[in-house]
């Protein structure tokens, strides 16, 4: 909850009064956080007590469990976007 | 993109294994609010300049609502083929793909309900799906299409996966994986807890 209000603060900030010529800093910063991030959720996952043991007896089941979803959710996302959303653009 | 989101996760736990001190690490970790926090400014920033974004999201309709139907449904539905591929009971296996990526509260949720192996499998199972959601979100907005992005994000792409969504597609897609990735989220605790007592 508290990232979407933060994200609002961003997007009033955004239409008011952020400069529009700093846009492209923006995103740069975007970017660096991002890797940021990920480099943190990288750590956090090493430094995990028992990572290793734990993803070598539990990984393989883990990883079906990850990409299950997330390619059955892209499968049916495609198409239902292809017929209702995408045609809506073309409109 | 997604070189950049390997690399980044591959060094970050190759640091926390073998080079972060606890203390180091807890730097990181105990920082990475404050860090999501100034993302999402940023990227609401980038929001706020897209003028007629909520315009153009609005006229979506009840459509808006079609990212996260399917992709809860399909995150349901992968429960029941992950029961078959890895033989783990059927309540516990659909409880931990309804996590939607959501790791931390999916983990604590099945350690309740199905014990503490089921919990570390739904905490990295739902990890590792945020984490591929770096690497595929770039592909697949290159060569699906910008609404197919956020499917793979499931309930992350409110935060974490939000970041490369708009590196990735544009602001439009960014209103409408916000309402995705509320509207999953708010799901996650009651779908976990209605199916484990449905199958269990």
């Amino acid at each position: 909850m508290e990232t979407i209000l933060i994200m609002c603060a961003g997007v009033a900030v955004g239409a008011t009064v952020f400069p529009a010529g700093l846009k492209k800093w923006n995103g740069r910063l975007q970017l660096l956080l991002t890797g940021l991030l990920i480099f943190t959720m990288g750590v956090s996952l090493g430094s995990r007590p028992g990572f290793l043991e734990e993803l070598g007896s539990l990984g393989l089941d883990s990883l079906v469990f990850a990409l299950a979803p997330a390619l059955l959710s892209v499968a049916v996302v495609w198409p239902l976007s292809r017929r209702f959303l995408e045609k809506r653009e073309e409109e | 993109m997604a070189l950049l989101a390997l690399t980044c996760l591959g060094a970050g736990i190759a640091c926390g294994l073998w080079l972060f001190s606890g203390e180091t690490a807890r730097f990181f970790t105990g920082n990475s609010a404050g860090m999501l926090y100034l993302l999402m400014f940023l990227v609401g920033i980038s929001v706020g300049l897209g003028k007629d974004v909520f315009r153009k999201v609005g006229s979506y309709r009840l459509r808006v609502l079609l990212l996260p139907a399917a992709i809860t449904g399909a995150s349901v539905a992968a429960g029941f083929l992950c029961a078959f591929l890895t033989g783990r009971p059927l309540a516990e296996s659909v409880c931990i793909t309804s996590g939607m990526g959501w790791y931390s509260l999916a983990g604590i949720l099945l350690t309740g309900l199905a014990g503490p192996e089921a919990g570390a499998v739904a905490f990295l199972a739902n990890l590792l799906r945020e984490m591929l959601s770096f690497l595929v979100i770039p592909w697949i907005a290159a060569h699906l299409n910008h609404y197919t992005a956020i499917a793979p994000a499931g309930a992350t792409s409110e935060d974490t996966t939000l970041a490369v969504l708009i590196r990735c597609t544009g602001e439009e897609i960014v209103v409408l994986a916000v309402v995705n990735g509320v509207l999953c989220s708010a799901a996650v605790p009651f779908l976990i807890r209605f199916l484990y007592a449905l199958l269990g």
